[in-house]
């Protein structure tokens, strides 16, 4: 068996890593939450639920919220339409060309955030690709304005950037379904689309969902999008925070925030573990 | 076994320590950098290298998207980063206040009764009888206009909730919005100084007059490029701007006109400053009486089209330049500017403005 030295040494770092990184950091954002900025904008440190009872009383916070979370269900639902169909191809039919298909898939991740963002308003703009291409052919005769700095702009940009984060566990799981599983059911005379409905799908469904939680987690965090491609009415939770932070210099309000989204997402994270485990178990 | 033969990782850890410390001391040696905290246009080249060269000295500039992110960067903890900042007139009674900027010997600079009399007799820098900055710049928030839309200069910002503009303006993502909001409800009457001290009630109502506003924006600008971008990707033709983007724009050949309405604008002053923390205050300093000197305001002007706090800096221009700064009758331009002042609720106005952004 491994040394008790042996075991230290692997466990201490990391342990040491995430307390001091993470766990000390989440601590001092806590405490943030409870104190105020007085009017001379200084912070400090008289303990109250204010900024709590802010959130709850101000509709704005949560209309926002409830936005970003629209957004980040919509990204999810597209993700999955496109990751999916492209992932069962991938595992199923593509034969020679799985290598290279998969390659693909992960190239535009080396591609940085920002270019891919800059790279949807040159194509989304007034006088972008997409406008001039569709006034090119007489479909529309002056540019769409929708296409860009709107809910669409957002919903697009960010499910182009988070398919591959969903595509992958979903590809994942479908790997390791066994074929002889697959070859059983034609051999029992079920059809292709019952094979699928009734072997594929059920095996598959733990990599959906932990596809489904990176575009959605992912997604609800993100303030980039927002800024580059988002129109004026479509500011996400995120950028709450960052203008609290920044700007607006109400760190305690912001840290409020920040702590009822962590505890969303952990909440979010546990409950779709659990049905992993049930779906993987069943 | 032949893990135990390797080089223990102490040794590495050692022969690492050993090279930061020896590329550390290093740095030590190199030229004096001055790291400055600056609106666009400020640390152009074509003025900076030179005094880069005559002090021997590197100069290095970040720019500041608006003076609350001056103010968040200073106060997050990181105001040690930087040597010299330029806070616009809204903040810098606040940070002299705060003693997040050091005092001027105002002896080691020359050129200082030389400023604007005008500017430097504001009471915006000085504190305890002290003074903690050097006026620098100043100029209005004008209105920027596609000429190709517009046939003659619009008149009032209130052109901008026109129906007929939907989707096809920019609106600033400062509080200065809120305050061409609060001249167009009329509030500037007859106090004009009353916009940066609203009550609560005015406040609401300017909080509703700006989500009324809210179907015209096409998008919220932050940086200057920002919106030279939307304008000359004809994504918008009206904006609250600065006279930097309309020389951009201009330089750009884009049909762009600048015009102050018929309600004023607001304007700002820019200090320059040494933060409190700079361990190179006595270079800064020579930094601050070289762009204050009437040759470099010259070249300032050249780059971002402000008018000079130096008004002998006219003595290098043309007529025709003189003439679009307004320095043929600088009085009376003044007039039509209300210049930034300390916000007492400064922390109200952001709440209501973040409240205007999240709105649907």
């Amino acid at each position: 068996m491994y040394s008790r030295a042996y075991k230290a040494g692997v466990t201490i770092p990391p342990l040491l890593w995430v307390s001091v990184f993470l766990l000390v950091p989440y601590a001092i954002l806590f405490c943030y939450s409870f104190w105020s900025v007085s009017p001379a904008q200084v912070i400090v440190h008289n303990w109250n639920l204010q900024n709590y009872l802010q959130l709850a009383r101000n509709p704005i916070y949560l209309q926002v919220l409830f936005r970003s979370m629209r957004i980040a269900a919509s990204v999810t639902v597209f993700a999955l339409l496109l990751g999916y169909p492209l992932a069962y191809y991938l595992s199923f039919h593509a034969a020679k060309r799985k290598d290279l298909l998969y390659q693909l898939v992960i190239i535009p991740l080396w591609a940085s955030y920002l270019v891919r963002g800059y790279a949807w308003k040159t194509i989304l703009g007034s006088d972008g690709v997409l406008n001039g291409f569709l006034q090119y052919l007489h479909i529309t005769h002056k540019p769409v304005e929708f296409f860009l700095y709107s809910p669409f702009a957002v919903i697009i940009t960010l499910t182009h950037i988070y398919t591959p984060f969903t595509l992958l566990p979903i590809y994942a799981s479908l790997e390791h379904i066994p074929r002889n599983l697959v070859e059983a059911s034609h051999d029992l005379g079920s059809s292709p689309w019952s094979t699928f409905r009734r072997v594929i799908l059920p095996l598959s469904l733990p990599g959906a969902l932990a596809g489904a939680t990176f575009a959605f987690v992912l997604t609800l965090g993100d303030f980039l999008a927002p800024l580059l491609v988002g129109g004026p009415s479509g500011v996400m939770i995120s950028n709450v925070v960052v203008s609290l932070f920044g700007a607006a210099y109400n760190w305690p309000l912001g840290a409020a925030i920040s702590f009822c989204m962590m505890l969303l997402v952990v909440t979010l994270l546990f409950v779709t573990e659990r049905l992993e485990k049930r779906l993987a178990v069943s | 076994m032949s893990d135990r033969k390797r080089t223990p990782g102490i040794v590495w850890l050692g022969v690492l320590a050993a090279i930061v410390v020896l590329t550390a001391g290093g740095c030590a040696k190199k030229t004096p950098a001055l790291s400055l905290l600056v609106w666009e246009g400020y640390a152009d080249p074509s003025y900076v290298r030179a005094f880069e060269e005559s002090h021997h000295c590197k100069i290095s500039a970040s720019y500041m998207g608006s003076s609350d992110e001056l103010v968040a960067k200073l106060r997050g903890g990181s105001a040690s980063n930087y040597d010299v900042i330029s806070p616009s007139s809204d903040v810098a009674t606040m940070i002299a206040a705060a003693g997040l900027a050091a005092p001027l010997d105002l002896s080691k600079l020359p050129a200082y009764p030389r400023l604007s009399e005008r500017l430097r007799t504001m009471p915006l820098v000085r504190v305890n009888g002290n003074v903690y900055g050097v006026p620098f710049t100043w100029g209005p928030n004008p209105l920027l206009y596609d000429t190709t839309y517009f046939a003659k200069p619009p008149d009032s910002w209130a052109v901008l909730w026109d129906p007929k503009l939907k989707g096809k303006i920019s609106a600033w993502d400062e509080l200065s919005t809120m305050y061409m909001a609060a001249q167009v409800l009329g509030y500037d009457k007859p106090d004009p100084n009353h916009i940066y001290n609203l009550s609560d009630g005015e406040l609401d109502n300017v909080r509703k007059k700006l989500i009324e506003l809210k179907p015209n924006i096409r998008k919220f600008w932050s940086t200057g490029g920002e919106l030279t971008n939307l304008f000359e990707n004809h994504e918008i033709v009206a904006a609250m701007g600065w006279p930097l983007t309309t020389n951009q724009l201009r330089a750009a050949g884009f049909p762009i006109g600048e015009t102050i309405p018929k309600e004023n604008t607001t304007g700002w002053i820019d200090h320059l400053m040494i933060t409190t923390a700079s361990e190179h205050k006595d270079l800064a300093t020579e930094f601050l009486e070289y762009m204050i000197e009437a040759k470099t305001q010259k070249m300032v002007t050249d780059v971002t089209g402000y008018d000079p706090a130096n008004s002998h800096a006219a003595e290098f221009m043309t007529d025709e330049q003189r003439k679009t700064l307004h320095l043929d009758n600088v009085d009376e331009y003044m007039t039509r500017i209300y210049f930034w002042q300390n916000v007492p609720r400064r922390d109200k106005y952001n709440e209501i403005w973040n409240e205007i952004k999240a709105a649907q």
